[in-house]
């Protein structure tokens, strides 16, 4: 069983008024193994931000079905929501979502916080991840007091502290670089998922490569098959 | 840019932000309105032919005062927080490119239209309700004395006057914002938290000494008299202290709770406490509002409702017995048994003439005068006191001296006392310590024993006074006073007042008394030897009664009338804060509802906010009446009310139903707050 399995999920906007309605996902099908870092790659407007909402439940799906670690999170409670995504799911937003009312530190506290955990624990737990993140000096001021980039590692200290089993993260990133770390590139159009895999075997300017490519072959309207 | 343009950008501005600009204006309106009603009551003659009249108006005018200075705080940080929201529109606008300069134009055109909104609407209201109130006026008041709200030009033009120069000052400050503010931190100003003053703990500090020395003063306060001059300035002193502590307060709260890490990081708390010390100083103000609203309220509702319950006790001992005939001099100094006696039988011709007779009676001649006392056994009658002390306002050695002689003494009282010759009895109420001996003017009476006049009927003769009274009971009533025969006030008139007091009972009914009451004085008139200059009055009880239920029924009313709008004006207070910060913290809730809060946490951790700030205001509100009552007890004095356990029976029904009514309202507007984030 993999980790997370998306099958057929469709997405529709229901138009406002007047308007035509939006489908931004058509049929999404992809599973994720356990240890595997996959990125999403498409233009704005492909889906990206929807498919991610659905996966972390923040969405429902119009249709189909998204499994992560046996959970189904089409048909899981309203009320049950909050602690899975709590339990389970690290999620880095795109506006990073940092609360100004707390500075870097309480933030990332709290989601411990609203599982209600020890302060000593919590504590234990940011000694080991802040240095990592080079956030170390940053964690008494305020999210107006740093910058962007800044900002975004809090974020990512704040999905990755609760241990969950998946972590999300829309990132704005124009080097496609970033993403030829990843054991696996997915690209996404109009609401499809174009499954380009390339395994690890590759070198780092091969795959740089073939993601370009990809990337220019997406953006002059062409099809991957 | 052209100038049409500011106006309609401005109103486009109050517009767009009309969830938090219609309560705001709201309140505007609510605070001019009772404005304009207090400067109508205090000021215009309204209020007049009853008993205390000047003592309530004088009141009201404190209160006018006070409500001016309570607005102008109240709408000062208010408005300080609606600024705080617009920052960031400020800031693009700037970055558009508007300078500083086109940005005061619109704040101007903004200021000046929320000034006209609530002028006319305040004034309105305050209009509206006064009519409202004198029609439940004469509704409830079946009275001889009428009530009637006239529209006075000289109250609108006052409040219109006021509540500009408050508005002023409040676009002063926005503009400061505005003006001192980069472009930058405008554009950031809604991200950033309050910071904690610089100097905290001086301002808890100060404001911790100017309340106490206001609840000093308002404790030390010693003759009703010098309680109004020196009541205002302990209100003020407790208004301004009560800002500053819970300011200050609300920083030092929140910081100890911040530190203390196991409350802090407790999912219920964790919230609760940031936003608060987001805006913690604004906390501070707004719970100091509600406390000051609230116990104005208690205040004017518990010494209203004493007044009005205590009616019949004070109508009885101004009033001891059905008919009351009162005679003073003016100019015969001399107590003239011969001249008492035929008016009592004047009384008494009158009465049997009438086919009644007289039940039981009480009659007393005296003398009194007025003077300084000096701390150190005398009393100085050189000086008019009553013209001096607007000078000095030094009412607290303000006496009142009385002279009767022993036989009334003992009759009155049921003693059997004798004097050894040269010497006197002396009975002292209030703060005066006096030894053996006391000088009145240059003469020195020899203290024989002290007695309490209040220990018998003596006191319905004495009366309720407001200063501190000395009475000195002597031999030869006239002998005792005839060295103070040729001082005189400051109209020319003597100092020393002869009064002679009949009381009686009679077998008549009500009707029968009135009648009766109407037709001594000619019966006075008539009686051969009473000599002109002596004046009389006479006063039937049951007629008095109308006048009594009138005047404190119309007091009571007053209360409850400033109270209800009053209380309409903390509601909107905490609906106003509860629902500012519900659109503050709409997107801080939906980010924690993402990163796994449920609507459970939220609505717990709105709970303990609530709780956290709950109860402040009003154990402050209760200190502050704790304090401020002694005072009004002699207030109260002034009306003739002297009962003690009934203003502390009103005062707790007030705290209870208060309470009630504002823990309902922090329900109800928690919900609106709850709706708002979830
Ligand atoms: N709340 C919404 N209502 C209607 N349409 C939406 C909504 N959110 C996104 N869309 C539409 O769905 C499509 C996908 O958007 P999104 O997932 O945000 O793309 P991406 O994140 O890849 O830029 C776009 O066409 C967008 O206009
Ligand atoms: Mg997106």
């Amino acid at each position: 069983m993999s980790l997370l399995e998306v099958s057929g999920v469709k997405k529709t906007y229901k138009a406002r008024r007047g308007g035509a309605s939006v489908e931004a996902l058509k049929n999404v099908n992809f599973t994720v193994e356990k240890g595997e870092y996959v990125a999403i790659m498409g233009e704005s407007g492909s889906g990206k931000t929807t498919l991610l909402n659905i996966l972390a439940a923040l969405d429902k799906a119009t249709a189909g079905t998204v499994i992560l670690d046996g959970m189904n999170l089409t048909t899981i409670k309203d009320a049950a929501i909050a602690k899975f995504r709590r339990d389970n799911l690290g999620y880095v937003f795109q506006d990073f979502n940092l609360l100004d009312t707390f500075t870097l530190e309480d933030n990332i506290y709290l989601p411990l916080v609203l599982a209600g955990k020890r302060h000593s624990e919590m504590k234990e737990r940011l000694d080991k991840l802040a240095p990592s993140l080079g956030i170390t000096d940053l964690l008494k001021k305020y999210p107006y007091e740093v910058s962007g980039g800044q900002k975004q590692r809090a974020a990512i200290a704040r999905a990755l502290i609760t241990n969950p089993k998946i972590v999300l993260a829309l990132m704005v990133t124009h080097s496609t670089k970033a993403a030829s770390h990843a054991s696996r590139v997915m690209f996404i159009k109009d609401g499809i998922i174009f499954h380009q895999i390339y395994k690890g075997n590759s070198t780092d300017t091969q795959m740089y490569q073939k993601i370009s490519d990809t990337l220019n072959l997406l953006a002059q309207g062409g099809d991957l098959k | 840019m052209k100038l049409g343009l500011y106006p309609k950008i401005a109103a486009d501005g109050i517009r767009k932000n009309s969830r938090l600009y219609v309560p705001y204006i709201a309140t505007c309106i609510l605070m001019i309105a009772i404005f304009y009603i207090m400067h109508l009551l205090g000021f215009s003659d309204m209020l007049k032919n009853f008993e205390g009249a000047s003592t309530a108006k004088d009141i009201l005018q404190l209160g006018t005062i006070i409500m001016a200075l309570f607005g102008t705080i109240f709408l000062f940080y208010t408005q300080s927080t609606l600024i705080k929201g617009r920052k960031k529109e400020f800031g693009l606008y700037n970055v558009l490119g508007m300078n500083r300069v086109n940005l005061g134009r619109i704040l101007f055109f903004e200021t000046a239209l929320i000034w006209i909104i609530s002028m006319t609407g305040g004034i309105l209201a305050g209009i509206g309700l006064s009519k409202l109130a004198e029609l439940g006026f004469t509704k409830m008041i079946n009275s001889s004395v009428s009530y009637q709200f006239t529209v006075s030009t000289d109250s609108i033009a006052t409040t219109v006057i006021v509540y500009s120069f408050i508005f002023l000052f409040i676009y002063l400050n926005a503009l400061r914002q505005i003006w001192f503010t980069r472009t930058i931190n405008l554009i950031h100003a809604d991200k950033a938290g309050e910071k904690p003053p610089k100097a905290n703990w001086v301002i808890g500090i100060l404001g911790l000494i100017i309340l106490l020395s206001g609840y000093t003063i308002a404790l030390k306060i010693e003759s009703p008299l010098s309680a109004l001059a020196w009541f205002f300035i302990a209100v003020i002193l407790i208004i301004v202290g009560t800002y500053l502590v819970l300011i200050a307060g609300s920083v030092l709260l929140c910081r100890i709770l911040q530190k203390n890490k196991t409350y802090y990081y407790k999912t219920n708390h964790f919230v609760s406490v940031s936003s608060m010390a987001f805006r913690m100083k604004r906390n501070g103000a707004g719970l100091a509002s509600i406390c000051i609203l609230l116990t104005m309220i208690l205040v004017m509702i518990s010494s209203t409702a004493a007044l009005y319950f205590n009616r019949e006790e004070t109508l009885t001992t101004r009033y001891p017995k059905q008919i009351n005939v009162t005679a003073t001099n003016m100019g015969v100094l001399e107590n003239s048994e011969e001249v008492i006696s035929k008016m009592e039988n004047a009384v008494s011709k009158c009465v049997k003439d009438f086919g009644a007779e007289i039940t039981e009676d009480m009659s007393a001649s005296y003398y009194g005068l007025s003077g300084y006392f000096d701390n150190n056994k005398t009393v100085d009658i050189d000086l008019d006191p009553y013209t001096t002390l607007s000078t000095t306002f030094d009412f607290d050695s303000v006496v009142q001296v009385y002279f009767f002689d022993v036989e009334t003494y003992n009759r009155l009282n049921n003693k059997n006392e004798t004097l050894s010759p040269g010497k006197i009895l002396l009975s002292i109420d209030g703060n005066i310590q006096v030894d053996d001996e006391i000088i009145i003017g240059k003469k020195t009476f020899e203290v024989e024993k002290k007695v309490d006049y209040k220990d018998g009927k003596m006191k319905y003769a004495v009366g309720t006074s407001v200063v501190s009274t000395i009475v000195l009971i002597v031999d030869d009533l006239n002998e005792a006073v005839a060295a103070f025969s040729e001082y005189t006030d400051s109209r020319g008139e003597p100092m020393l007042v002869w009064k002679w007091t009949y009381d009686f009972d009679t077998n008549l009914d009500s009707k029968g008394q009135m009648e009766l009451r109407g037709k001594i004085g000619s019966y006075i008139d008539d009686e051969p030897g009473v000599p002109d200059p002596v004046v009389y009055y006479s006063f039937s009880r049951d007629a008095e009664r109308d006048d009594f239920v009138s005047t404190f029924g119309g007091l009571f009313f007053l209360g409850i009338l400033l109270s209800i709008i009053f209380m309409v004006s903390c509601v909107l207070i905490i609906y106003y804060k509860q629902i500012s910060e519900g659109f503050e913290d709409q997107s801080r809730f939906s980010i924690m509802q993402k990163v796994g809060m449920t609507k459970e946490n939220i609505k717990k951790s709105i709970n303990s906010q609530m709780l956290t700030v709950f109860f402040i205001p009003i154990i402050f509100a209760c200190i502050h009446l704790a304090t401020v009552l002694p005072i009004v007890h002699k207030l109260l004095l002034l009306f003739g009310h002297n009962n003690v356990p009934l203003l502390l029976i009103t005062a707790g029904i007030c705290v209870l139903i208060c309470g009630l009514f504002y823990a309902l309202t922090y329900k109800l507007t928690s919900n609106a707050y709850y709706k708002i984030v979830s």
